[in-house]
């Protein structure tokens, strides 16, 4: 295999990867994104869950990758009191069941309807530097290695990002900062298609289980377990099943299939660009740290980091100073939330199953206008004050 | 100096779902998942055991 050149390279086309390549071909870049899967969007390593009000912002048409509309979420405590989010106080957050490896294909379709070049089975196995500045990887394809080489270079590559650190990004995480997580699709269960449902407590320590219900009996039931909680090998299994068992719903449910993953559940990452490189995504660590969502972060931090890839090869400047306009870009768009949220996050994963308990009933008894931490707190407050104390200050 | 412990990664499939948790985790960058292979850089690895407790099947084992 030829070593091969362009303007702008992507590794990986997950849902960051595809919109960094859509929007900088948009702009008038050479693009070439790879992929090491054979199938983009496949296996399917996410719960499906997806709000819809930023699908706009970033340029996505809802399509045939929808599963179900849902109307609201519904929060179970450990003692499975309900509380229930709707789209009246929620507003746009609510959203879509997708077909994950759908959604992800249309994304790489529209990256490639855009101009982008994409390369299946084709994996980054090292970087390529010059005097301290990225100049793209060493790739492999079908067991031949060669350069790909370019004036930028984004890493997509996910949670298990590799291209970061080789960069010289400090990606590590802490146990505390990770889940570690597990989900089945499974038939013939009771899910509502209203509904997205959490379930917190010690049933899913630092985490939660998921149900994302999809049409005709079928829903995407999973879960997310702290890593610094987990003792014993298989334990994020254990968990997952123990709840499958006790669910009657569920456990009558047959198991269609079964991946597991990580998901980070850290602060944003403190440097995401460096001469030559951009990090976006996952393996920039966007997660909401709160909820575990990823898509909507990385699609929102994808559109800039393309739009920003394509001006410095216009410029022909792709350098730190260059990249600050990603840097600031998607920090103003997506850090404040980020850093609440992981704040709001390391307090609950301290509280106790009663307290969870506690704060879901007294939820239920009032009518939030709009759900807002500070709304949420309020209606705790006035039927539980000794709860409250712990959380001064978000109020 | 101490001989290391056994890392043992299950990754024929019988245990292993190929998820790449284990790969994410490693603070020394030292597992490699290639489609349906994982692999360990025997060197670099100090047995930390983080990978072990990461796998949401148990496929990994050490000892």
């Amino acid at each position: 295999m030829q070593d091969l050149t362009t303007d702008v390279l992507v590794v990986g086309a997950g849902p960051a990867g595809a919109m960094t390549a859509k929007w900088a071909a948009k702009r008038g870049a050479r693009v070439l994104m790879i992929e090491k899967r054979q199938e983009i969007g496949s296996p399917v390593r996410c719960g499906e869950g997806m709000s819809k009000e930023w699908l706009t912002e970033v340029g996505i048409t809802p399509g045939r990758w929808i599963n179900v509309e849902v109307e609201g979420a519904r929060i179970y405590s450990p003692s499975e009191k309900v509380f229930e989010i709707n789209e009246k106080h929620a507003g746009n957050e609510v959203g879509y069941v997708v077909e994950r490896d759908g959604f992800d294909k249309q994304l790489a379709i529209d990256a490639g309807n855009a101009g982008a070049d994409v390369m299946l089975k084709t994996a980054a196995v090292g970087i390529l530097k010059e005097g301290g500045q990225v100049v793209g990887v060493k790739a492999k394809q079908f067991g031949e290695l060669f350069n790909i080489r370019a004036p930028v270079t984004i890493g997509a590559d996910g949670f298990e990002s590799q291209i970061g650190r080789w960069a010289g990004l400090p990606t590590n995480l802490m146990l505390r900062d990770m889940d570690s997580c597990l989900q089945y699709r499974m038939t013939n269960v009771d899910s509502d298609t209203r509904y997205c449902d959490f379930y917190l407590g010690k049933i899913a320590p630092g985490g939660y289980v998921w149900i994302f219900p999809k049409a005709d009996g079928l829903a995407n039931v999973g879960i997310g377990v702290q890593l610094s909680q987990l003792k014993n090998p298989a334990d994020v299994k254990t968990y997952l099943d123990r709840w499958i068992d006790r669910h009657p719903g569920y456990a009558k449910g047959k198991k269609i299939d079964m991946v597991g993953g990580g998901v980070s559940i850290a602060p944003p990452l403190k440097q995401t660009v460096t001469d030559g490189f951009m990090i976006v995504g996952d393996a920039a660590r966007m997660i909401d740290p709160l909820t575990g969502g990823g898509i909507a972060n990385g699609c929102i931090a994808g559109k800039i980091c393309g739009e920003v890839a394509a001006e410095a090869v216009e410029a022909g400047t792709p350098s730190k100073e260059f990249f600050q306009r990603y840097e600031k870009g998607w920090r103003a768009r997506l850090e404040e939330k980020l850093y609440r949220n992981w704040l709001a996050k390391e307090k609950l994963c301290t509280l106790p199953d009663e307290v969870f308990d506690k704060i879901v009933d007294a939820l239920q008894d009032v009518r939030l206008q709009k759900l807002t931490v500070q709304n949420i707190l309020r209606a705790v407050q006035s039927k539980y004050p000794e709860v409250t104390k712990e959380f001064d200050q978000f109020l | 100096m101490p001989s290391k412990k056994t890392l043992h990664i299950e990754s024929s499939g019988q245990l292993c779902i190929y998820c790449g948790a284990c790969v994410g985790v490693c603070p020394l960058n030292c597992i490699y998942l290639d489609e349906t292979r994982i692999t360990f850089d025997e060197k670099v690895c100090t047995r930390c055991e983080i990978c072990v407790r990461a796998c949401p099947v148990g496929a990994i084992e050490i000892g």
